[in-house]
């Protein structure tokens, strides 16, 4: 099949950025969306051309490198699908497609479809974790954990860090990012003696990297590879109600 | 080891200042806003009970004196803080995305984007405007004294002034069409400010979700079957 | 120069024991005093670097990807050894290493081996600690599965998505450690040279990935964390980023490295499509436990599988393995796919895989239980392939998975360079020449929760440092080589791709290195690795410039590197006249066709010493089994 493609380009994080056109004759329905930018860039190289630039790493929807909206969709059209494992078979022989980067503020552009996640980063440093110091750590069995707690705080922890939420947010908010590092922990009793400060922390970096403000759209949930819940916002926010509320 | 403590912040600027408080106070507000036009949608269906029904509904609520101020200068209250909000948060929302999409479509599946979604900014503008003129027109409009007395004391003749306003189309297509918006407003307004509060869960959710969309039609066919039964039918005698 | 492994003396059970009564001690006022780079922020770095800032050492910490918590360590699926026995079946620290050294096929270190199993129970209790959600039973504790063919059940696990839950407790630690002041993290670097001022090593330089500038880092010791080679073979499940550079240039800078030979082929991965294929994704090998391989026995069979009927399929693994059948152990299973493919029994539009197929499982079991227990993975192939396995076979090959390889390192972890200490999967020690499923996680883990914490202060505690800065001669000879050798990357300008070299190289590498070798292939690899890296440097096209974002630069000088490690693993292969572990060579099997060692003259960590001029030189370290018997596998 033929796919005519809308690229994002954009030289720099100062650049103005455009939109260039390709054409990709021969696409195999069983190539990856990745697979197929191969193919593009390849093309471009060969003709002395600069091939676009994206992030990838893994391929295999775990790593959260992947970062592509395609056709105003995060990740594409399927859902519970990172942009890695999403096949040309879910498009038609000369399809147009519009491909663009993660788009907020909080996520520069560094070059075409490459962006900076390093918010992220910086929200998990400010309390995406337990304080334990190597070797202090009880024996694993010290503390049984109720399995649908478990379970339920694996479902959470089960965030890859791509940032499809955050571009699918019609506000650009990082609330489920956020509020899925605190659902999983909060559910284990290994997070309880941080979870005010934690909640109060990450929710207050968050705004300071200036992701919007959450409107409940729940967009994110539906464009999460990995299917996470809106109930961790809500959970976000009864925690830092009660922090808010604590004495100290 | 030492961990980055942040300085504790006071109360009302979290409450204010932070995503989750904003939310907190705009779900709050808009929930007791949702309260009050279903209290205000059942002393308006009083009139279908009869003008004097209506009145006298009116003149009790007037005769509240001094504690009718103090809900009223809550109730403005409530406006303000979640007109205030709700405008942060739209303005926010365009600083987050400066650069917008060429395209853009939602995922559906789990999505509760919608337009109601969409447009609460425009629903929530027009509402506001609307309300302005809504007060203009009946609570500050035209000063009628029913034939009827109550204690003692005149009365206030508001179904005469309903009557006569909602002859007009515009009045009576204009009102009912902004309950239509209400409607949408509130189709995402009330679920969201269940989701907001914290006080959902995957299996609540479902639940909330739907009978916010079914709260905010009720309130909307209760609202504007009134102008259009004066529309058309000519009102009460 | 001779190999030293540094063991510590006494019996098996006590030399980590006195080792570490014996230590030497950095104060904690003088650890501040201490910089130590971190490259890679895997389980293995980001582990070490977080528990060394615990410590109080100053730590540098570098990764290739936008943020630590991207390492390839998070695409491991199945999950961690630890030797708790929890279920109570008769596992021990004893048995763990006995699995461990057999496993490997007694071709590492009893030491180091016994180490790693005395450490397992500590990691899993340090990543309960952290907040890894482990499964559990549900009267709250934890649950472990058989993995990999073992016979007791010792893997912890996080659904099929162990490696993550790992990585990212650790990069938590790693974040805390960011936060607290005590770790500088630099994202989207790349290690382009190890620096060595007096023959120990010093610094390190990088290239910052989104601005193009070349960066010098001075300390006093360099950790090098930076995960398998796979990607020599262009396909393999490896991320698109995994390669050698780091290793190679340290290796270039007086780092030797060891049994390349020893590559991990992994039974179960989905096939490849196409040639535009760039890499391969594996699927849990639990799959085998109710899913049976078979190929038609016709080759001229084209029929679609149900129509198969029973009598003309062959179930190959059940009628050669009568006892282990679909179950024998990973080389085992990928070694005989070949073979049935070589046959021209390989199924699907390239020939190049085999069924595996859950009709009986289904029919015995029921869909739902099926469902229950693959679903996920089931969910996975059809997304990639569109087949449905519920009612069409799978199809699976082999692929490169996991390289035993690695730099040198003796007992703490130190290279032949002073100073620079080598961690978890870019290391060669542990897994000898085949590694057992669920244990790659540990020995990350172990390496730099638990093992490198001690070793390199002892190392810090033994010497003096001379301050060394940025400015000495050694970074700016470093640095200007690699600015020489990006230059010239970008100025060739010739006819062909990055990528069609890497292609080039890989088929070399599986069609003579991969999973079957003999010394026939293995010479054609090495003069044609040589030629293609001839033509490489006189023929490749790199788009852009340096001083921006340039993905295809950064690929063009990993395969630069990777062909000239080609060259050496294939010299290792051809070295290594026996079959061992992930090593098969054709002319060294036993009558029935399997593995045959040769104990006498190849027990032995094969240690390649880079020359300036011409070829490596090979130096030996010999293993000694005090604790083990050598007895040759069997799955008849």
């Amino acid at each position: 099949m033929t796919i005519y493609l809308n690229v994002w380009r954009q030289e720099g994080p100062d650049k103005p950025g455009r939109f260039e056109t390709y054409t990709v004759p021969d696409v195999s329905p069983d190539m990856s969306f990745l697979e197929m930018f191969d193919v593009l860039n390849e093309q471009l190289t060969l003709e002395g051309k600069e091939p676009v630039e994206f992030d990838h790493d893994c391929r295999e929807g775990i790593c959260g490198s992947c970062n592509m909206v395609i056709n105003g969709q995060a990740h594409g059209p399927n859902a519970r699908t990172a942009t890695c494992q999403l096949h040309m078979r879910s498009f038609k022989d000369g399809d147009t497609l519009f491909v663009e980067p993660w788009r907020a503020s909080a996520f520069p552009v560094i070059k075409d479809l490459v962006v900076d996640r390093d918010a992220f980063d910086r929200i998990m440093e400010a309390g995406g974790y337990v304080s334990v110091n190597t070797g202090n750590a009880p024996d694993a069995n010290s503390i049984p954990i109720d399995k649908v707690a478990a379970d339920s705080a694996m479902d959470y922890a089960a965030c890859i860090g791509c940032g499809a939420c955050v571009a699918a947010c019609p506000n650009a908010s990082a609330s489920l990012f956020v509020g899925a590092k605190l659902a999983h922990l909060s559910l284990l009793p290994q997070g309880q003696p941080e979870r005010n400060r934690r909640v109060v922390n990450m929710v207050h970096q968050m705004k300071e990297e200036g992701f919007g403000d959450c409107s409940n759209h729940a967009e994110c949930e539906a464009v999460c590879p990995k299917g996470i819940s809106i109930a961790g916002i809500a959970a976000m926010r009864r925690d830092y109600v009660k922090a808010m509320l604590a004495a100290d | 080891m030492s961990t980055q403590v942040r300085e504790k912040q006071p109360l009302w600027r979290q409450l204010f200042t932070s995503q989750i408080g904003k939310k907190l106070l705009t779900g709050l507000t808009g929930l007791g806003l949702t309260l009050f036009v279903i209290v205000h949608m059942a002393g308006n269906l009083s009139y279908f009970a009869g003008n004097e029904a209506y009145n006298a509904y009116a003149h009790k609520l007037l005769s509240l004196g001094p504690l009718l101020y103090i809900a009223e200068l809550g109730l403005l209250a409530f406006f303000v803080f979640h007109i205030v909000l709700g405008v942060n948060i739209y303005l926010g929302k365009r600083k987050a995305r400066e650069q917008g999409y060429k395209r853009y479509k939602t995922a559906g599946g789990q999505s509760k984007q919608s337009l109601s979604s969409r447009s609460m900014i425009v629903t929530g503008v027009i509402l506001g405007v609307f309300l302005v003129l809504h007060l203009v027109s009946f609570k500050f409009g035209a000063y009628y004294e029913a034939a009827e007395s109550i204690d003692g004391k005149p009365v206030r003749d508001l179904a005469r002034l309903l009557n006569e306003k909602f002859q007009s189309p515009l009045y009576a297509f204009g009102y009912s069409g902004v309950m239509v918006l209400l409607a949408l407003h509130l189709r995402h307004g009330i679920w969201s400010a269940f989701q907001s509060l914290g006080a959902t869960n995957p299996r609540l959710t479902p639940l909330i979700y739907t009978l916010g969309a079914l709260v905010g039609l009720l309130i909307a066919v209760g609202f504007f079957i009134l102008p259009l039964w004066i529309f058309f039918t000519g009102g009460n005698a | 120069m001779k190999l030293d492994a540094k063991e510590p003396a006494g019996p098996l059970e006590q030399k980590w024991d006195r080792y570490l009564k014996d230590l030497k001690l950095v104060s904690p006022n003088n650890k501040r005093k201490h910089h130590v780079i971190v490259v890679g922020t895997g389980l293995a770095g980001a582990s070490a670097a977080a528990t060394l800032a615990e410590l109080g050492y100053h730590i540098s910490a570098f990764c290739i990807q936008d943020s630590a918590r991207r390492a390839h360590s998070i695409a491991a699926q199945g999950g961690i050894n630890a030797a708790k026995n929890y279920p109570g079946d008769g596992d021990s620290v004893w048995r763990l290493f006995y699995d461990t050294i057999k496993g490997g096929d007694y071709r590492s270190r009893e030491s180091n081996v016994y180490r790693l199993a005395q450490n397992s129970n500590n990691i899993i209790d340090q990543c309960v600690a952290q907040g890894v959600p482990f499964a559990r039973e549900y009267g709250g504790y934890l649950a472990n599965r058989s993995f990999g063919g073992a016979q007791v059940s010792r893997t912890f696990y996080a659904r099929g998505q162990t490696g993550q839950q790992l990585l990212l407790g650790a990069y938590s630690a790693l974040s805390r450690q960011v936060s607290a002041g005590n770790i500088d993290m630099y994202a989207r670097r790349e290690m382009l040279d190890l620096v060595v001022v007096d023959g120990k090593a010093r610094g390190i330089i990088t290239r910052n990935l989104v601005t193009g500038e070349l960066e010098r880092y001075a300390a006093d010791a360099v950790l090098l964390c930076t995960g398998g080679y796979g990607n020599v073979y262009f396909l393999s499940t490896n991320a698109k980023n995994s390669n050698v550079t780091a290793a190679w240039r340290c290796y270039k800078r007086g780092a030797f490295f060891a049994n390349g030979c020893f590559t991990q082929i992994h039974p179960t991965c989905i096939p490849v499509h196409g040639d535009y294929q760039s890499k391969l994704t594996l699927m849990s090998e639990s799959l085998r436990n109710d899913g049976r391989v078979w190929v038609p026995k016709n080759p001229e069979d084209s029929r679609p599988p149900q129509q198969i009927p029973e009598e003309d399929r062959d179930y190959y693994l059940e009628r050669k393995y009568p006892s282990f059948g679909n179950l024998v152990p990973r080389d085992v299973a990928s070694r005989n796919a070949k073979y049935v493919t070589d046959e021209g029994r390989g199924v699907g539009a390239t020939g190049l895989s085999v069924y595996l197929d859950f009709r009986d499982s289904i029919k015995r079991l029921g869909r739902d239980v099926i469902s229950q227990r693959y679903g996920n993975l089931f969910e996975m192939y059809e997304r990639i392939t569109d087949d449905n396995p519920y009612q069409v076979p799978m199809r699976i090959y082999p692929a490169v998975h996991y390289t035993m390889g690695g730099t040198w390192v003796d007992y703490n972890l130190m290279t032949t360079v002073p100073g620079l200490f080598c961690l978890g999967e870019a290391n060669f020690s542990d897994h000898g020449a085949n590694r057992l499923g669920a244990s790659a996680l540990m020995q990350g883990l172990s390496d730099g929760y638990f093992v490198i914490p001690y070793t390199m202060g002892q190392y810090i505690a033994g010497e003096s440092f001379q301050a060394v800065d940025t400015e000495h001669d050694a970074f700016k000879e470093a640095e200007n080589a690699s600015r020489e050798r990006l230059s010239k990357l970008l100025s060739i300008n010739g006819n062909k791709t990055v990528l069609q070299f890497h292609k080039e190289l890989g088929q070399f590498m599986w069609d003579y290195v991969g999973m079957s070798r003999n010394s026939e292939g293995l010479k054609k690899a090495i003069s044609g690795i040589s030629a293609l890296k001839e033509s490489f440097w006189n023929d490749v096209r790199v788009p852009g410039s340096n001083d921006t974002l340039n993905k295809s630069l950064e690929f063009a000088g990993r395969v630069a590197d990777f062909l000239e490690l080609g060259e050496v693993m294939a010299r290792d292969a051809l070295e290594r006249e026996e079959s061992c572990g992930g090593h098969f060579r054709e002319e060294y099997q036993t009558p029935e066709g399997e593995a045959l060692r040769n104990d006498d003259d190849f027990a032995y960590v094969a240690a390649w010493e880079h020359q300036e001029s011409g070829p490596a030189v090979l130096h030996k370290e010999k293993l000694a089994f005090e604790n083990v018997k050598l007895t040759q596998r069997s799955y008849k």
